[in-house]
């Protein structure tokens, strides 16, 4: 489903590159962690997977298509197979709960019909049924995370990333929220989840890659967050 | 394609932005009005040189059958073809003279009569028994010179010939009104620039804002996929409802200065011109070149609009 072939991503400027000679292969239906310190290049690399960075050297492969070489017209079909959620949220203020994760299929074209059936589907899917109505500033982070959560998975992508999703929510809460992404897995979507959280993934035990200074420094299929930190 | 977004967007986007909707559309608007009356002015240029000739031509007309003017060089009645040889020939060896054409009485009769029907006043031309023949039009000889200053030893070498009936020189006369049009063609054509690029950085400035107003939204729709066409579509319909708008009141506002300034005030009290009519406005409305002002307008906030779009809403 996602493959990175000797993927090395080099900012501008001066320094070690923020991925270094990068290779996995991660198939479809995994729940994935990709662990390490602040500034170990997780995020660099989920931002390579939707196409918002091409590598500077290497390849990069989702769903069977290279996509550093693909012309940038097809890059939205690319994204429409990926849902993306991050630590803070990214609602649009001014709609509703409803409204927010419709506007995703909306600027997608699909239909009125469609939308109308499978919003309310998603919603009670995240456990929002009834707050569909509400404005985000009225929930709590959980809930908010939720709405972002279902407006990733609206259009039933086939991966899904997320960027540090619990980074802003207490462990009761990121617990919900762990629940809530291995049903989503359990669907057969593929799951890969950049974290720091040690509890999550001691508790949570999925197959782990671990990211040191840009470099690959272990893949375990059933791993812990590991002991040295 | 599902639109609904698009429209909504559409009116919180220009109900946001009013006041530089408003800003960007008076602009456009003053500034289509001059270029419209630029190009209208250029038509008018045209249209008095193919009647009149312009400052470099002096028409002389030859003898008919019981001549109106009644000069003693058409004792003889219709010119001849000995006559018009030596007229030839004394045009020919002028050096005061370019080149000259000569003019059927038949053609010089269509285009009168072509004229006339312009200005609505071919009356004289038809009915059982008109004014106007061909017989009664005279043959004529268009003589185009050098310089415009010096004609006088030809118009005093013709003006003694056999044949000739009358020289037209309308040289100074032309000359002034010409001149006139020019400085009013470029006058007007260069406020017009100045404007549209005023208009041109209105609507720069109006896309950075909508898209920092947008931002949000924008970085949504492409995580999730939409094309960047849709993405654009909010701007491109802005900026599109814009240009009609300033097109439409600049159209109304040369519809106006053709009615009430050309049709009602001018054509009726300088009759020896003829006019700018209709055909000429639609001209400056839809022509080619130059650009009317229904391309012009699209063309000045659709172009930058395309161009900035591409740069903030790039995937
Ligand atoms: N847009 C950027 N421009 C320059 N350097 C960047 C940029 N984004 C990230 N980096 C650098 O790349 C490295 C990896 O960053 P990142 O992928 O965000 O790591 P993580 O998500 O694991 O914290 C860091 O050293 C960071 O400073
Ligand atoms: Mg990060």
């Amino acid at each position: 489903m996602i493959r990175f072939e000797k993927v090395t991503k080099r900012y501008p400027g001066p320094g070690r590159p923020a991925l270094d000679q990068v290779t996995l292969d991660i198939d479809k239906g995994e729940f994935v962690y990709l662990v390490g310190t602040s500034g170990s290049g997780k995020s660099t690399a989920l931002r390579l997977v939707l196409r918002e960075l091409r590598p500077t050297t290497g390849r990069v492969h989702v769903a069977g298509k290279e996509i550093n070489r693909m012309a940038g017209w097809k890059v939205p079909r690319l994204r429409r197979e990926i849902g993306t959620v991050f630590q803070d949220f990214r609602l649009l203020p001014n709609k509703t709960v409803t409204e927010n994760v419709a506007f995703a299929q909306q600027v997608i074209g699909k239909s009125r019909r469609d939308i109308a059936k499978v919003v309310p589907e998603t919603l009670e899917l995240v456990g929002l049924k009834d707050k569909g109505d509400r404005m985000p500033d009225e929930l709590s982070g959980g809930e908010q995370q939720r709405v972002a959560i279902a407006r990733a998975f609206v259009n039933r992508p086939m991966i899904l990333i997320a960027d540090e999703p619990t980074g802003n929510l207490d462990p009761q809460t990121s617990v919900g929220i762990m629940n809530l992404l291995g049903d989503i897995n359990a669907t057969g979507t593929t799951v890969v989840m950049a974290t720091h959280d040690h509890g999550i993934v001691d508790q949570f035990t999925k197959r782990v890659i671990e990211l040191d200074h840009g470099k690959v420094v272990r893949d375990e299929a059933s791993g812990s967050y590991g002991f040295q930190h | 394609m599902q639109l609904r977004y698009v429209f909504t967007e559409l009116r919180t986007g220009l109900r946001r932005n009013l006041s530089m909707h408003l800003a960007v559309i008076l602009t456009l608007f003053v500034s289509l009005s001059l270029a419209g009356i630029g190009i209208l002015v250029q038509r008018e240029a045209t249209v008095a040189r193919d009647s009149l000739g312009d400052e470099l031509k002096i028409l002389v007309n030859l003898c008919t059958d019981d001549d109106p003017s009644h000069s003693p060089n058409c004792a003889s009645g219709e010119v001849t073809a000995d006559q018009r040889q030596r007229i030839e020939k004394e045009i020919e060896d002028s050096d005061e003279v370019a080149s000259s054409t000569f003019q059927s009485k038949e053609e010089g009769y269509q285009r009168a009569y072509d004229q006339a029907k312009r200005s609505n006043t071919q009356a004289a031309f038809e009915g059982p028994d008109p004014v106007v023949t061909v017989e009664r039009w005279p043959a004529a000889y268009w003589v185009t010179l050098k310089t415009p200053e010096h004609a006088d030893g030809i118009i005093s070498a013709l003006e003694g010939l056999d044949g000739v009936s009358v020289i037209k020189d309308q040289r100074k006369a032309l000359g002034q009104i010409f001149g006139i049009m020019t400085v009013l063609k470029y006058g007007s054509w260069i406020g017009a620039g100045f404007l549209l690029f005023a208009a041109l950085l209105q609507v720069t400035n109006t896309i950075r804002l909508a898209a920092l107003a947008r931002r949000r939204e924008i970085a949504i729709m492409r995580l999730v996929g939409a094309s960047t066409l849709y993405i654009a579509l909010p701007f491109l319909l802005e900026a599109l409802v814009a240009a009609i708008v300033g097109v439409a009141l600049a159209a109304g506002v040369l519809a106006a200065f053709q009615h009430w300034g050309v049709e009602k005030a001018l054509a009726d009290h300088v009759e020896f011109l003829p006019w700018v009519d209709w055909g000429d406005y639609t001209q400056a409305l839809f022509g080619l070149f130059p650009p009317g002002i229904v391309l012009l307008g699209p063309a000045l906030t659709l172009i930058p609009t395309l161009l900035l779009t591409r740069k903030y809403v790039k995937v």
